[in-house]
């Protein structure tokens, strides 16, 4: 049995806001809001990233944490590739990120950023792995 | 206690924007008891004998915070049409606050006399469908022409406690806001009309029902993952709360909190 990495699901306060920040930040594009407002996908390639509000935790019976800004970041991180991170981070923070640390560049060769989106995740931007 | 009581929900009548997160509809087809848990909501229920027609003989019925079950005397044909409320709009609708009516309820005069315009719920109604239209309509109208606004951070502190299933501490979420403690006191007295921790008590034992009756796990495995200290800890809870023991689920309602 082998088991295939499909979605990465984070637990929002506000999907629709998160989704137009991701979209404004990051550049990336929504592929699916439900109307409901309580769910949404957005286009990440093979594995899909994905927003749900906190009253889908409680209606699947599990309870979490929520994520805040003004919290302790969660034990997790998302990890978005662009070809200039350096660029990427500046539009991040300017579209409303919180900045964490500006990218630099890793004895591995590959330059790593971090902020933190509107929920209070921890988001690495990052350039592709040299190979 | 006998579940003499038929309960459905209306979700295309629920508009969280106005302040409702469920209509819903009960008629009674015997002579019971229905037994009422504490869910942290607070409901304005028209009350009528479903045999007659047009219905006739309409009581309102306004049913404060709770923190312990009830039981509602039941007879045939006792129908019931109600709204329940989301948090922070209490008194936006009613014009008081939910705190003075925790633990307790409103029923008829005393109902009129906090707010005289529940009178007009009362007029004869063809059926139920009217009832719950002129409830919808009623709720909206307060909802829209109030100036109360609830506090931005209200909602967001809120469906924290939620989505912990009331594992946190009142402190925990306080930090988790950058607020006080007596700030998170505050905004679930004027929001929902009872102290955070009483709250979070009603989360975690609806939760905890749940786990127990919809997810099939073990009273030991439920007790873990709904936060409470054993299992022991678990069962005065249920018995405070439901009357009942977890090892012995009777056939309660549970209603969809939407928040």
């Amino acid at each position: 049995m082998t088991a295939t990495l499909g979605y990465s699901i984070l637990y929002v306060a506000d999907v629709v806001a998160t989704v137009s920040f991701y979209e404004a930040a990051f550049g990336l594009k929504r592929k699916f809001v439900h109307e409901s407002n309580l769910y949404a996908e957005m286009e990440t390639g093979q594995t899909t990233l994905a927003f749900a509000g906190e009253a889908m935790a409680e209606m699947n019976g599990f309870a979490i944490r929520a994520n805040r800004r003004t919290d302790l970041a969660a034990g997790f991180e998302l990890v978005l590739i662009f070809a200039d991170p350096h660029e990427a981070y500046r539009n991040a923070v300017a579209a409303g990120a919180s900045p964490l640390k500006p990218p630099e560049e890793k004895p591995w060769g590959q330059i790593v950023g971090y902020v933190r989106d509107i929920n209070g995740c921890l988001v690495e931007i990052a350039s592709v792995m040299p190979s | 206690m006998t579940a003499s009581l038929r309960y459905t929900e209306l979700p295309a009548l629920a508009d969280h924007e106005s302040g409702f997160e469920a209509v819903w509809v009960s008629t009674s087809d015997r002579n019971g008891t229905y037994r009422v848990l504490p869910d942290g909501r607070c409901d304005i229920i028209l009350r009528f004998d479903a045999r007659l027609t047009p219905l006739k003989a309409i009581t309102v019925v306004v049913t404060g915070p709770t923190t312990r079950f009830y039981d509602v005397a039941l007879e045939p044909g006792m129908g019931f049409v109600g709204i329940r409320m989301r948090p922070g709009f209490f008194e936006r609708i009613l014009g008081f606050a939910p705190a003075t009516l925790a633990d307790d309820n409103l029923v008829g005069d005393d109902a009129f006399a906090a707010l005289p315009v529940l009178k007009d719920l009362c007029s004869p109604a063809l059926n139920h469908a009217e009832l719950a239209a002129r409830l919808t309509a009623f709720v909206r109208q307060r909802s829209i022409g109030s100036r109360l606004e609830p506090a931005p951070i209200s909602a967001s502190v809120i469906s924290a406690f939620h989505a912990a299933g009331g594992r946190l501490r009142v402190g925990d979420v306080a930090a988790m806001h950058k607020i006080s403690e007596r700030t998170v006191q505050r905004i679930f007295l004027k929001a929902i009309g009872l102290k955070p921790k009483a709250f979070a008590a009603i989360l975690q034992f609806h939760r905890a029902l749940r786990l127990l009756r919809d997810h099939r796990l073990s009273p030991t495995e439920a007790a873990l993952e709904a936060g409470y200290a054993d299992q022991a800890h678990m069962n005065r809870a249920f018995r405070r709360m439901g009357g009942f023991s977890p090892a012995r689920l009777p056939d309660v309602t549970l209603v969809t909190l939407g928040e």
